[in-house]
Parts: C-alpha cells; sequence; structure tokens
C-alpha cells in the first residue's frame, strides 16, 4: 500500500512540475525588437581619439564555407593585430549556417555579431528584422567608405527597399566554364545562346568515352531549384509576375523546364544526384565539357592539388536565350550584423576594414570575389587573374534578383528543389511539375 | 486531489531529496518539450513570421496533416522503409548470428568486426554510402558497370531503386545490433529439447524449425519492436543520402517533419506531424515494454 502511494506521489509531483515549468518558461508573445539602429549615439560617446577604440571586444562571425573562408582566415589575424578586435571565425555549411542563423536570431540570443548573408536571404532578414540596417554607419562613414566604386549590382546583396540589410562582400557571376582544349579540337567557339549551348552539349556528349556534354545540378533541394532559376532568367522568364507574386507555372517556364530536361540528356547520369560540390567534380576531374557556375570557382581550376584540367579551362559570358537582352545571374554574399548584437560598432569596423579597396585586392588573393570596379579592373589582379574582364562584363549587366529575394524566397526555393527533380527523374510532366510547386507555395504563404 | 496531497505527504522527504536532481533533469529534458510541442501544435506559429503572431487552430494542424497528400506520401514511404529494413535486418541478423555463434576465436573475432557499422554515427554512413553509390564516381556503380549492368541515373537517382538502396544502407548499419540481439538467445537457449530432439532423429533443419525458432520467439519480438520504433523515426541516413528524393521517393514521416519545421519554421505543424509520429512510436513502445515484463516473469 504504501509502496502504491508513493508512486502516486512521485507522478503528481511531476506533472506539478511539469505544469510550473511550462508556466513559468510560456514565452512571452515578443513584438521583434525594432531594429532602429542606435549606432549613431554609441559612435558619438566613442573615444574616437583613441587609436584602438575597439581592442579587446570580441565578436563572432559566423561565415558560410564557400571558397572565400580561406580569405577570412588568412585576413581576421591582419585584422587583429591592427584594431585589437578578435574574431572568431565559426565555418558553417549552407544549411547549418541557415538554421544556426535563424534560431540566433529567433531565440534573441546574440551568439554571432557577424554572419555572411546569402543573396537570396535578404527579404527574409529585412522583413524580420535580423541583421541591422547598416544605413546609419553608411552615412556617417560616407567618406571612408568609397562607395561609388561598389558595382551597383552588388548592392543587391543585402539592399532591401532602400535600406542596407547587409553589407556587399562577396559577388558571384553566373559564367560559362567550357573546356578550351576540346572546343579547340572541334574548332568550336565557346556558345553565346542557350540555343548552341544545348546544341553543343549535344555535339560533345560522347557517353562512350564517359564525356558529357555539360554539367547541371539536379539533386533534390537547394541545387536544382537554382540552376533551374538560373535557366528561367537565362530564357528571359521569371517565376514571380510583374506584381511580385509567384508565378511559377507559365507556359514559359514550363517551356523552359522542358529545355532543362533536354540537357539533362547531356549530362552525367548521375547529374540529377548532383549537389554543387558533384557538379564541381565532375568539371575539375575532366568528365565534361561545359559547366555554368559561380565564378568564384574559376581560381580553383588552375590548382592541380584539386583539378586535372588546369590550363584547359576558360570561363566566358553566360548564354542567354537569343534575341535577349543579356542580363547575367548574379548572387554571392553580403556580410551583416545581428540586430541583437552588442558589439555592433566593432563589427562594422570590421566590414569597413575587409570591404575597403587596399584590402579588397588581399581579400581577392586568397579565394575571396569581388564587389568593386576597381578590384576588377585593377591591372595587377586582371593579371593574375587574366577572366577579370568577362567577370566585369557579368557583374555591369547582372541581375541579382533572378532568385527572388523575397521573404518568402526559401518556400519557393523548397517546393521547386522537389518538384523540379522529379520531373528531372521522370516521376512527372513539367507541367505538373510547376503546378505542383505554385500549389505547394500558394498554399504556404496562405 | 485530497488523497494526491495526503499521498505526498507520505512519502518520505529525503527521498524527493535525492530524487530532485532527476526530476529536475525529466522535467527540462524530456517533459517540458513534450508538453511545448503538444502546445504549440494547436496554433498556426511560423517561427519567421515577423509580427510573431500565434493563432489558435484547435485541431485543425491535425486535420490538416491527415488531409495532406505529402504526409500521406511520406507515411506510406515510411511504412515501406520499416517494412523493408525490419523485415531484412531480422533475417540477416538472424543469419549472422546461426552462422558466428560458435565460440571460436575466429568467430569472435569477426562478431566485434561486424559490430562496427553499428558505431558509426548514421550521418557518417549516410555520406560514406553517398558517395559509394555516386554512378559517376563511386565504387559500387564503378564494377556493376563492369559487370555490364545499366544503372541510369544511379542507385540513389533512379526512383525505382533509391528506396532500396537507402534500406540497403539501414541494413549495413543495424543488422549487428539484431545479431547481438539473437546471440544473446542462442546463447540462453536450453540444451534439453535438442538432446531430446537428437534421440528423436531430427536433422538440423527440423531442429532449427521446430525448436530455435519457436523458443527465439520472444527474442525475435524484441528485436522487431526495436527496430520497428527506430525506423519508424529514421532521418540521418535519408538527409545523408538523398534527402527525400529523387522527388518524394524517399521522403519519409520524420524527414517531412523536419522540412516544414527547419526549413519553413512553420513549428506548429511540424509539431503536430511530430504528436502524430509519437503516438505511433509510443504504442510501440509500449508493446515492447510489455513484452520485455512478460519474458521475466
Amino acid at each position: 500500500m504504501h509502496r502504491k502511494s508513493s508512486r502516486l506521489a512521485f507522478l503528481a509531483l511531476l506533472m506539478i512540475l511539469a505544469l510550473l515549468a511550462t508556466q513559468c518558461a510560456a514565452p512571452p508573445a515578443q513584438q521583434p525588437a525594432a531594429p532602429a539602429a542606435p549606432a549613431g549615439e554609441e559612435a558619438s560617446q566613442a573615444p574616437a581619439a583613441a587609436e584602438k577604440p575597439f581592442a579587446g571586444t570580441e565578436l563572432v562571425l559566423a561565415s558560410m564555407t564557400d571558397q572565400y573562408v580561406a580569405a577570412f582566415q588568412y585576413l581576421i589575424p591582419l585584422f587583429e593585430e591592427e584594431t585589437g578586435i578578435k574574431v572568431t571565425l565559426d565555418p558553417l555549411g549552407y544549411v547549418d549556417l541557415y538554421q544556426k542563423l535563424t534560431a540566433d536570431f529567433v531565440g534573441h540570443t546574440g551568439n554571432y555579431d557577424l554572419m555572411t548573408v546569402d543573396i537570396v536571404w535578404t527579404g527574409e532578414y529585412a522583413a524580420n528584422g535580423y541583421t541591422l540596417p547598416l544605413d546609419d554607419f553608411m552615412e556617417r562613414d560616407k567618406d571612408q567608405l568609397a562607395l561609388d566604386d561598389i558595382m551597383p549590382v552588388s548592392w543587391t546583396l543585402g539592399e532591401w527597399e532602400g535600406k542596407h540589410w547587409a553589407y556587399p562582400l562577396a559577388g558571384y557571376a553566373n559564367v560559362l566554364n567550357y573546356r578550351k582544349d576540346v572546343f579547340a579540337e572541334k574548332g568550336l567557339e565557346p556558345p553565346k545562346t542557350q540555343e548552341q549551348l544545348l546544341e553543343y552539349a549535344k555535339m560533345l556528349n560522347d557517353p562512350e568515352n564517359d564525356f558529357y556534354g555539360i554539367a547541371l545540378l539536379g539533386a533534390k533541394g537547394p541545387a536544382v531549384a537554382q540552376d533551374y532559376m538560373v535557366f528561367v532568367q537565362q530564357h528571359g522568364s521569371s517565376i514571380l509576375d510583374e506584381n511580385g507574386k509567384p508565378a511559377i507555372n507559365t507556359p514559359k517556364n514550363v517551356e523552359i523546364l522542358e529545355f532543362f530536361g533536354k540537357l539533362f540528356d547531356y549530362a552525367p547520369p548521375g547529374a540529377t544526384d548532383y549537389w554543387w560540390d558533384q557538379r564541381e567534380t565532375a568539371f575539375r576531374s575532366g568528365k565534361v565539357a561545359m559547366m555554368e557556375g559561380w565564378s568564384i570557382a574559376r581560381a580553383g581550376y588552375e590548382n592541380p592539388e584539386i583539378s586535372s584540367v588546369v590550363g584547359k579551362v576558360d570561363i566566358a559570358l553566360a548564354p542567354v536565350a537569343e534575341g535577349m537582352e543579356p542580363k547575367y545571374g548574379f548572387g554571392g554574399w553580403g556580410i551583416g550584423i545581428n540586430a541583437d548584437s552588442e558589439n555592433a560598432e566593432a563589427a562594422w569596423e570590421f566590414i569597413k576594414w575587409l570591404t575597403s579597396p587596399e584590402i579588397q585586392k588581399e581579400w581577392i588573393r586568397h579565394d575571396g570575389a569581388p564587389i568593386r570596379r576597381s578590384t576588377l579592373e585593377d591591372p595587377e589582379l586582371n593579371q593574375e587573374y587574366p577572366w577579370f574582364p568577362v567577370l566585369l562584363e557579368s557583374f555591369e549587366k547582372g541581375d541579382g534578383d533572378y532568385r527572388p529575394r523575397i521573404p518568402e524566397y526559401s518556400i519557393i526555393q523548397d517546393a521547386l528543389g522537389t518538384t523540379v527533380n522529379a520531373y528531372l527523374v521522370g516521376e512527372m510532366t513539367a507541367q505538373e511539375a510547376l503546378d505542383q510547386a505554385q500549389a505547394q507555395v500558394e498554399a504556404a504563404l496562405k | 486531489m485530497k488523497r494526491l496531497v495526503q499521498a505526498l505527504r507520505n512519502v518520505e522527504r529525503h527521498y524527493l531529496l535525492l530524487l530532485a536532481p532527476l526530476l529536475v533533469f525529466v522535467v527540462a529534458i524530456a517533459i517540458y518539450p513534450l508538453l511545448f510541442s503538444v502546445s504549440i501544435s494547436f496554433f498556426k506559429y511560423r517561427l519567421t513570421d515577423p509580427t510573431q503572431t500565434k493563432t489558435f487552430l484547435g485541431l485543425a494542424n491535425y486535420i490538416t496533416a491527415f488531409q495532406d497528400e505529402q504526409v500521406r506520401k511520406a507515411l506510406a514511404n515510411t511504412l515501406v522503409f520499416v517494412f523493408g529494413t525490419v523485415t531484412t535486418e531480422l533475417t540477416v541478423g538472424l543469419g549472422l548470428a546461426l552462422l558466428l555463434s560458435a565460440e571460436t576465436r575466429l568467430m569472435q573475432f569477426i562478431r566485434s568486426w561486424l559490430l562496427m557499422p553499428m558505431a558509426i554515427p548514421p550521418l557518417v554512413v549516410g555520406l560514406v554510402w553517398r558517395s559509394l553509390y555516386n554512378v559517376d564516381f563511386g565504387v559500387i556503380p564503378y564494377y556493376l558497370k563492369l559487370l555490364g549492368f545499366d544503372l541510369g541515373r544511379g542507385p540513389l537517382g533512379e526512383s525505382a531503386t533509391a528506396m532500396a538502396a537507402v534500406i540497403l544502407v539501414d541494413l549495413w548499419e543495424w543488422s549487428p545490433l539484431l545479431m547481438v540481439i539473437f546471440l544473446a538467445g542462442l546463447k540462453s537457449l536450453p540444451s534439453e529439447p535438442y538432446e531430446a530432439a537428437r534421440v528423436d532423429g531430427a536433422n538440423r533443419w527440423q531442429r532449427f524449425i521446430h525448436i530455435t525458432l519457436p523458443l527465439l520467439q520472444p527474442v525475435f519480438l524484441v528485436g522487431l519492436l526495436l527496430r520497428t520504433m527506430q525506423s519508424f523515426k529514421v532521418f540521418d541516413i535519408i538527409y545523408a543520402t538523398t534527402a527525400g528524393g529523387p522527388g518524394t521517393t524517399t521522403t519519409v514521416l520524420n524527414y517531412h517533419i523536419y522540412t516544414v519545421g527547419m526549413t519553413f519554421f512553420n513549428m506548429g505543424y511540424a509539431a503536430a506531424l511530430a504528436n502524430i509520429l509519437l503516438v505511433v512510436v509510443a504504442i510501440l513502445s509500449i508493446l515492447y515494454v510489455m513484452v520485455l515484463e512478460q519474458r521475466q516473469l
């Protein structure tokens, strides 16, 4: 009897404790902290005369593990020496980065002071005020920033409805990488139009010898969604209508999806499972003749440690559909300051230092990516990176909005990521795939 | 209520004191999140919603879940996965146990090596197999192609083979666990029935069918329930190999919940889905506990 009642009491206690816990910890319905920049005030208080005003401050930077991580690793010690600010780098993969940052923002934990912000997160970050608008800082320090030197398209890395939620960090142009040896052998020039791209992919495809026309991203998820959007852009279409509402399943987009599917006939058989790294492997191992991709990977093809096509590669402007006003896909990363950061001033120092024209040259030399005209036109850098003129032209006609930077981007990407992949493996027709993506997006936005 | 209070008083104080740290721990780690997830499953609650509004929906999330085409597909996929992994793993596990039950040094050696896959985190297992399976660079397709097989988009890329391919990964990782369970079962079998059977002239196959299998039945049930529960919750292997693809061929329920919760941050709906999964797994675990207790009697 005694045992039974004590067990009962135990259970009762457990329930009471649990209830208490829920009561205490019920999250207060939180209004998003209005991210009115407190920056200006702080600045006036800071001893401007001191040489290292922020010495001893510690910053944590969450960075995507793109090539530019190497540049961060090289430059951060220099910055620490110069300013006395300590910067801890936390390199994270794409999905991890997005999720960790979101958790940090939503929970207002302020673990990260600085973060690399993918161009497509801009709208979402702005709508939620996750990062600090940098306009006050920029206005205050405009004399030191050489703002006019930053390529206009670079501003899409963080600008949203007139405010800057991230500062341009690394601009990527979508370019065509091709095997110049293979093209020379056949007496071909790199394709200028999408129609030629398909034609050449077909012509150069040689599966008997394990050589294929083109490498593409086909893996379910962000990979296939983003690659499809590249082709939508290159055919002059969009997945938003003129009012900015999702219009995924237009006849034009269905046609483009079918074109995209045809290209896969001339891609390595595993391409429907390619993520960015496998596509890179395919190109670097010399399995394919062409690959569209981000310009930041270009330097790596000349590195014999990771590439077996050293000296056999060149880049050209990405082909666009015949008769279309040339526009080139633009992407990359901005760098933002957490709205919950207590070290916004020091974090801004870092951004300012990193994006200054002088440091930008070192940034490029250690696998960073350009944002400034002066960098792209720099004679020394042009000597070291002979493909810079292609980049400059791509940047000048860059389109940073082909992947809609709207707050709902991740929903569109996920829907397309599943259905386009399903189309490519023959589970759906192109029309069904886009109809379903459209329906999923509409349902999620309700 | 009065009785409860009375009962509480009856408890010796120092018991409570000793239990307190554990209680706090359990409440913080298990009970509170559970209650929280139940409570938010009644709301429309999106973490990334700029206005951070929570709208009370009642049971709407659960009703949507049962009507949601994607959830049904995911549930169907989960059932295929569970059936595929559990049946093959039980068979292979039993086979390995019978094969390796002898107490020779060689057998002990092989047995301990066979435990390796279990010690590797499933995420790593998934990544390793993803590269092994890769049709353009991977080892497995390389040899299969030499043997003249046409692999198309590769084991993970073809809708027809993707599910079987991930089941094989799971089989590789978890069969050893069942082997261990069956080995323990085999060791604890009484020897008398075998002696009696031998006297009666039963051959090995007859002894296996009529003695070993019936006697192993409770062990079988333990293995079955344990693996069914784990298979229902599978996530890491799918995440690392196919991400639920191609299309939605290998999107299991837990992966779908992850997408809803961690990509869309649609927490209310994700919580409702997770609770449905929880009920399924809870029923299985109650069965499991009942079986275990029965064995001890």
